[in-house]
């Protein structure tokens, strides 16, 4: 039996850069920040350190609600020079959040719609699947997946951002050294035009999976690495393959291994190979060896163009905790999942806007210091989530040889005569929107995502969720199903008036009379049915980044009591 | 998880079981009991039963 022989390489979950023509990328000019024009040591009250997808999602979700901020990236583009394609596949919930921050629509004019999946091994199909027929998808304004590129969605955030205003983008400005005391951190950071200290009341850590604030703040973690090896080619055909998700546990066009077939937005197709373990990073992705595999998968006649190349090994890890003193780790510096079912970058986002409203919250004096605790506790719950799930998929996709390999021939062979079988083939799990079990800001009924659903402000005008969201302006939204009582709506009326950062909206279905001026219509039901069916007459409480706080059944104490738990009070 | 008696005919399963791998060489008796494994293990369904399965199979 061939044993694996296990040597040392260089681990990365990132893409290099080896052959291809890579696209064109947009390049922001470095501008002389006014600690260097001053000559001073300025303090700020966030600082985010990384430009990347989740660094970008925090700053314009902080702009967004008014929230000055200072990012630095040692950088001036998007994506990562050279190597310009990363994440690919972004899910209904970041598609929620970028609705929110206003680039959804040019994401999806530019990406991919996509809900067909077919995974096949060898020349059989084991199972297919359409996530338009599946109802979990069917209450939101956005679709269950839309295939972009990562810079693409960078450099919208980018120029969002820069017409929100409120956060000073810094390019090329890489954080040298950092120190932190009780009350606030130091950076030292090096530019082009000589480097400056800054100072900083909250850090955020989004500069990605060789960050140094891990060394710098002694953050313990959790790693695992193995020997799968990968090699992707990004490429454009004159043929068109079909627009779903194929996936290969066994390709015969590549020697009975894994492969991935996407697409992208600019008619770019993603091609994943896994390669033998160990595989030589510099050979596999040599351009005639790369070309030599995509003609074996489609054929000499198909003309292909390359338009990047990257090979690829992968580890995960996972912090025992995301902040340490007055840093927040976010995105990779988190967590590192195996890249399987688009759970990295998409949970990367979601980090960005849970710390983002309440970050706000605090700042502003809205919530107490505390809040920020509950980053750690939902997040982390989701990092260690993410990291599990993804490890199965790995195991799945790589098993040892031996007896893992073994279970995973049996179980391919039962999937093409029996459906139950199929659930057990592993080619990735989609990423979805954590749920929170162990938040201490979420009651019993909390820590579950409300989609971006479809209301009405008045017959004949449309809205949706992300509208009410954005008009509570980062406080918690109050939703009060159907009509009241006269001393239910005196208890409304005095939590209006309380001083706490909520904002209050009567759902009126069918038949009800509107009782405040602030009211939507809900005739079908579907945001009652998307907050965990909340019956007539009670409440659901929402929280800036769509997840529910919690729900009751009468608007009475417990109400006010869960305002103030999911504001840390 | 059942530790009494649940077989209703216990000597007839235990006697197709045997006579199943008849014949064959370990490898292909390794990929008959994986896939009997994964049948049953559907059969039972309940995780917490599967859970203790596995845990009882190790000792």
């Amino acid at each position: 039996m061939n044993t694996p022989h296990f040597k040392e390489v260089q681990f990365t979950n990132g893409y290099e850069f080896t052959e291809g023509t890579g696209y064109t990328l947009p390049e922001y000019p470095f501008v002389r920040p006014p600690e260097l024009v001053h000559n001073k040591t300025l303090r700020h009250a966030v600082v985010i350190v990384g430009g990347g997808i989740t660094g970008l999602t925090l700053a314009c979700a902080l702009a967004n609600l008014g929230i000055k901020a200072v990012l630095l990236d040692e950088d001036n583009t998007v994506g990562v020079k050279g190597a310009s394609s990363r994440g690919i596949c972004y899910t209904q919930k970041s598609l929620e959040i970028f609705h929110k921050l206003g680039i959804f629509d040019r994401i999806a004019n530019k990406g991919i719609q996509w809900s067909v999946g077919r995974t096949f091994a060898g020349d059989d199909e084991v199972y297919n699947f359409d996530l338009k027929q599946q109802s979990n998808f069917s209450l939101s304004e956005q679709p269950a997946f839309i295939n972009i590129q990562q810079f693409y969605i960078e450099g919208y955030l980018v120029e969002s951002i820069q017409a929100l205003g409120h956060v000073d983008l810094r390019w090329q400005s890489r954080v040298k050294a950092f120190k932190q005391n009780k009350d606030f951190a130091t950076l030292s950071v090096e530019t082009p035009e000589g480097a400056y200290d800054i100072q900083a009341d909250h850090v955020i850590d989004a500069s990605g999976s060789h960050t140094p604030f891990h060394a710098w703040t002694g953050v313990t973690m959790e790693s695992k690495k193995g020997d799968d090896r990968w090699c992707i080619a990004d490429v454009r055909f004159d043929t068109r393959p079909p627009t779903e998700r194929h996936t290969w546990i066994e390709a015969p066009f590549n020697e009975n291994r894994a492969v991935w077939q996407h697409l992208m937005a600019d008619d770019v197709w993603r091609i994943d190979y896994q390669m033998e373990p160990n595989a030589d990073a510099a050979y596999i992705s040599r351009e005639d060896v790369v070309r030599e595999r995509l003609e074996r998968q489609f054929g000499k006649n198909v003309k292909v163009d390359i338009v990047w190349v990257g090979p690829y090994a992968y580890k995960s890890q996972c912090l025992n905790t995301l902040r340490m003193g007055r840093v927040f780790f976010m995105g990779d510096t988190a967590k590192i999942v195996n890249p399987f079912g688009a759970r990295g970058g998409n949970t990367g986002v979601a980090d960005a806007d849970n710390l983002a409203w309440k970050l706000a919250a605090v700042l502003r004096g809205h919530a107490d210091e505390t809040l920020l605790e509950s980053y750690n506790d939902e997040r982390l719950e989701a990092a260690q989530e993410n990291v599990k799930v993804t490890r199965r998929t790995a195991r799945f996709l790589r098993p040892a040889d031996g007896i893992e390999r073994a279970f995973r021939n049996a179980t391919i062979s039962l999937a093409k005569q029996y459906p139950f079988a199929r659930s057990l083939v592993n080619t990735g799990r989609m990423a979805v929107a954590n749920t929170y079990r162990g938040s201490r800001i979420c009651g019993d009924n909390g820590g579950v995502s409300v989609q971006n659903v479809k209301i009405q402000w008045r017959p004949g005008k449309t809205g949706a969720l992300n509208d009410l969201l954005q008009w509570a302006d980062g406080r918690l939204l109050l939703l009060v199903f159907g009509e009241q009582t006269k001393a239910s709506l005196k208890r409304l009326q005095e939590l209006s008036l309380s001083g706490l950062a909520v904002r209050c909206v009567q759902v009126l279905t069918q038949g009800d009379h509107a009782q405040a001026r602030e009211h939507v219509w809900d005739k079908q039901g579907r945001l009652q049915s998307a907050c965990a069916a909340v019956p007539a007459g009670g409440w659901a409480l929402i929280r800036p980044d769509g997840y529910l706080a919690d729900t009751g059944k009468a608007i009475n104490g417990e109400l006010v009591g869960a305002v103030a738990t999911s504001l840390g009070l | 998880m059942k530790t009494e008696l649940n077989l209703q005919d216990a000597d007839t399963f235990y006697e197709q079981l045997l006579n199943a791998h008849e014949g064959l060489n370990a490898q292909a008796s390794e990929q008959l009991n994986m896939r009997l494994i994964l049948l049953l293990a559907n059969q039972v369904g309940d995780a917490a039963v599967l859970r203790d399965c596995i845990e009882s199979a190790k000792n």
